[in-house]
């Protein structure tokens, strides 16, 4: 008999039964999800968007954030934060077509993130309200490190996708891609005495323009 | 078994003395579990929702484990239609034998690994270095007990005994740049120097996992370093290790439970990375791994699963707010537990995992206090768990016979009032030769407790003989 | 809250047997009779069963389940005739409460039975409050005092509002806040003698809590846990005084604390 038989058999064993009955077993994880709002905090304002935009500049996210009426603006942003921090205009920009026809002139651009890269920008494809979550999906124009590896995370997201809490995404999570990266604000530790420094190994920054 | 504690003689009291008088490692405890415990209570006060949700955690573990077959099934069905291969291994040496395959098959050189609990259960770091690969460890509290050559004394943080002091001369040491000021941030930027090409170079990934998802096949990690996904996207092969314990039916449920899982393990709403892995790169994929791989790891959860009571321990998410809160934890630290899991959890799987016979003092190191039931996500019964063991150590005759014989005499004594009147009547009178005021401070039979603590005397006459009086005078009132 | 599975009382004077616990029964005999004084006051006919012993508790814990539910017959045998049966321990009461009936999981018929009596019986304080309605009336004492919530009482029994409620009404006592009121102080029956360097570190920074109040007085409902306590804070030579709440309530407070001489 396999591994597989042995363990599996032995669950079953253990459960004193023979064969488990889909249908049934479906209905009753259905019902586990009934009533969300008992088991979650309420946003503390009803709009989602303005739910985000606080929460994502709380203490328990620490990001930073700037408000642009239109993604046009976005290049003009990204300046304003790279000169505050002193940085080069140089990205490794995320290759979506929706950002790359944006105007980047002066910009030295690259598509995916070196392991020293000082800042990288990428466009999220769902923020969640409640936790101020960016959620990123990798693909061919969404490479996974580029979340990781810049010292300074800049995110782009779009009003229109924000929901309002992590079921909300779950619902909306099929297909799955093979990495869905939720991002809820920077890289941080609290190994050393339990004191929280930023910047573990991934970024130390994160800066979100939203959109709209 | 490849390499674990249960190798090792381990004598709990000789730890225990030791770790009471190491005055640095208590200063260590203090600071990282003072914290986490104002933490997560801060995180209670703005989730009022929390005492329903941990009831709604509660049954959808319960649910999962009550199902266990079906979900197995389900999950490896969705997991190798996306592309993963999956491998099951019913105990430790299964496991670590599968994953050194694994990586000797994609002719792994070195491979990083991110946290996993599991993977220290099974041995993994030994058996790796057995097997001649090189391993780095890419959480920090990893890193830094790699460095010190020791084990984890905590599930969330595994370098909790070690001050920032001992942390810089163990970077100082081993570091390629080390830091040059004496803050934690330095310290922190230090590790990430001395990690960053290891990361991009590795030639396997090796993660654990939070949640299985069943309706999909994906693997969820959670951290707040970013270490797992630094870890599972660069190498060619990423290989997750699971206990069968970790299913959720959906994503939503995944959800559900992470709320519970990070207030109570670092008093967060959400880790800062959360991620769901399913299958392998894609076509067109920037990055990511070539081959994905997961070990079902059963290593004796089946066997737990048969029995009612154990059957609870398999709702644990591993937050380790238990021993957070536990007194005995924050005195002795977790090395002293001897075992993969300490606190009030590790008490109660390390009989189950290594049999109780080698963890005989764990259940009863315990004052049964029941705080680390009140604060588990998933309402353990941590103390009722913990006394059942001693049920057990008791009926295999694994308690001390001192102890056996002194509550024989008391239950023969309790169970006969007369004589029970009588013995106490007489015992009080005895203790009293020994007071100086209204105190004993060495007691013969009772060093236990004068050894540390003054014994109030006994007032002479026992409650019931001096109520027999005052009824016999007429009157109960003093 | 008055529970809904009370037998209603007998005339109004419900019957209540006294379980005065073999470490108040042995080393604190003032403790069982302040209870036999709050108790009438509170309108109880009392009585105290004369073949009481021990609870149990500690054959229980200890993994001799069999001892437990030996000590479990007698106790219910002794006590379940009445209308009440109330304990100045949480610990005590919460073994009848929590653990008879786990005790006896394998006997039906002695399960019912002590399922029966767990119904009714109660913590001292908590019974008092929920059950009688009772408040201290010109009850006296002019000190500071500190409070620790015993862990059975509070996590078993859910008694913490109580105590506190009662011990408003004592003018003169100026209650103050105690940092890590609901951590364990490391008693834990057989376990301060099993582990004792343990229980020593444990009860070390329960002391230190409880010095740094400032407070005369440390209050408490569980005799055990009052006496690790007041014996740790002997040892290290603090002047902080113990008593069993009850004694506070019944006027003993002017009394001899634990540890002095009567």
């Amino acid at each position: 008999m396999s591994t597989r038989e042995t363990i599996l058999d032995s669950v079953r064993a253990a459960l004193g039964r023979r064969r488990p009955d889909p249908a049934a077993i479906a209905a009753e994880a259905a019902a586990l999800l009934a009533d969300p709002a008992a088991i979650r905090p309420a946003l503390p304002v009803p709009d989602p968007v303005e739910a985000f935009a606080l929460r994502v500049v709380s203490p328990k996210v620490g990001a930073t954030l700037e408000r642009i009426a239109a993604l046009g603006a976005l290049p003009a942003a990204v300046a304003r934060y790279l000169d505050a921090h002193g940085l080069p205009h140089a990205l490794a920009l995320q290759p979506d077509p929706e950002l790359r026809a944006l105007d980047w002139a002066g910009y030295a651009l690259r598509d995916t993130a070196r392991p020293d890269e000082a800042a990288a920008l990428g466009q999220a494809l769902w923020g969640i309200a409640e936790t101020g979550t960016l959620v990123f999906h990798s693909g061919a124009d969404t490479a996974v490190l580029n979340h990781f590896l810049p010292l300074h995370h800049i995110a782009v997201l779009q009003a229109p996708r924000i929901l309002p809490y992590l079921e909300d995404y779950a619902a909306l999570s099929d297909p799955a891609p093979r990495n869905a990266n939720l991002v809820t604000g920077a890289s941080g530790t609290t190994d050393i005495e339990g004191s929280y420094v930023r910047g573990a190994h991934g970024p130390r920054f994160l800066h979100v323009v939203l959109v709209g | 078994m490849a390499a674990t504690h249960a190798d090792k003689v381990h004598v709990f009291k000789e730890d225990v003395t030791r770790a009471l008088g190491d005055a640095t490692l208590k200063l260590a405890i203090d600071r990282t579990t003072v914290t986490a415990e104002r933490k997560r209570a801060a995180a209670l006060v703005d989730f009022p929702e929390f005492a329903e949700a941990r009831r709604r955690g509660t049954a959808i573990k319960n649910h999962v484990v009550a199902n266990l077959d079906h979900y197995l099934e389900q999950f490896e069905r969705n997991a190798l239609a996306s592309g993963a291969h999956i491998h099951w291994a019913k105990d430790a040496d299964e496991a670590c034998a599968i994953v050194i395959r694994l990586c000797r098959a994609a002719g792994a050189r070195s491979v990083t690994r991110a946290k996993s609990m599991l993977g220290e259960e099974i041995g993994l770091p030994h058996a790796l270095a057995e097997a001649g690969i090189e391993r780095v460890e890419t959480d920090l509290a990893e890193h830094i007990i790699q460095l010190a050559g020791e084990t984890p004394s905590h599930i969330i943080w595994p370098a909790l005994h070690k001050t920032r002091e001992q942390v810089s001369e163990l970077f100082k040491a081993a570091h390629r740049d080390p830091h040059k000021v004496e803050e934690v941030e330095a310290m922190v930027e230090s590790a990430r120097r001395e990690l960053r090409d290891r990361f991009m170079n590795a030639d396997v990934g090796i993660s654990g996992a939070n949640f299985l998802l069943a309706d999909s096949g994906a693997v969820c990690t959670v951290t707040n370093e970013g270490n797992a996904e630094l870890t599972t996207t660069p190498p060619r092969v990423h290989i997750v290790t699971a206990g069968i314990e970790k299913l959720v039916p959906s994503m939503a449920h995944a959800m559900a439970m992470l709320r519970l899982l990070v207030r109570s393990a670092t008093g967060a709403d959400l880790t800062q990375y959360t991620t769901f892995h399913t299958g392998p790169r894609r076509a067109g994929d920037r990055d990511g791994p070539e081959e994905f791989h997961i070990v079902l790891v059963d290593n004796g959860r089946s066997r737990m699963l048969a029995d009612h009571g154990l059957r609870e321990m398999l709702r644990c998410i591993r937050c380790g707010a238990c021993m957070n809160h536990c007194v005995v934890y924050r005195q002795i630290g977790g090395h002293a537990y001897g075992a993969t899991y300490p606190g009030p959890m590790g008490a109660v799987l390390t009989p189950a995992l290594e049999g109780v016979e080698k963890a005989k003092d764990l259940p009863h190191a315990c004052t049964l206090n029941g705080r680390c039931q009140e604060v588990c996500p998933v309402s353990i019964p941590l103390p009722t768990l913990l006394r059942g063991w001693r049920d057990r150590s008791w009926k295999e005759g694994l308690v001390p016979q001192a102890m056996r014989t002194g509550l024989g005499l008391w239950r023969f004594v309790a169970e006969r009032p007369r004589l029970y009147r009588l013995g106490s009547a007489v015992a009080v009178r005895a203790m009293r030769l020994f007071r100086r005021g209204g105190w004993i401070a060495s007691l013969p039979l009772a060093k236990s407790w004068t050894a540390y603590r003054d014994m109030p005397a006994p007032a002479g006459r026992t409650f019931m003989e001096q109520l027999r009086d005052r009824e016999r005078q007429g009157g109960r009132q003093p | 809250m008055p529970d809904p599975r009370e037998a209603p009382p007998r005339g109004d004077r419900p019957r209540v047997a006294l379980f005065v616990t073999c470490l108040a029964d042995a080393i604190r005999p003032r403790l069982g009779f302040a209870a036999l004084q709050l108790l009438e006051q509170a309108g109880c006919a009392v009585e105290v069963p004369r073949a009481q012993t021990c609870c149990g508790q500690p054959a229980f814990n200890s993994g001799d389940t069999a001892g437990g539910a030996a000590l479990a017959r007698r106790v219910i045998a002794a006590f379940e005739g009445y209308d009440h049966v109330v304990v100045p321990s949480g610990s005590c009461a919460g073994m009848i409460r929590s653990h008879y009936r786990e005790a006896l999981a394998d006997d039906p018929a002695w399960r019912r039975r002590a399922e029966a009596l767990a119904a009714r019986t109660h913590e001292l304080l908590s019974f008092l409050v929920d059950v009688r309605g009772w408040r201290p009336e010109g009850v006296a004492l002019a000190a500071s005092a500190t409070y620790h919530d015993s862990c059975s009482g509070l996590r078993e029994l859910g008694v913490l509002a109580q105590p506190r409620a009662l011990l408003r009404e004592v003018d003169g006592l100026e209650m103050r806040p105690l940092a890590g009121n609901d951590v364990c102080c490391g008693f834990g029956g057989t376990f301060c003698v099993k582990y004792p360097a343990i229980s020593n570190a444990i009860v070390g920074e329960k002391a230190a809590a409880i010095e740094a109040t400032g407070a005369d007085l440390l209050l408490g409902g569980d005799l055990g846990c009052l006496m690790n306590m007041a014996g740790a804070l002997h040892r290290r030579g603090s002047r902080v005084r113990a008593f069993h709440t009850a004694e506070v309530l019944a006027g003993m407070g002017d009394g001899p604390a634990i540890g002095e001489e009567g």
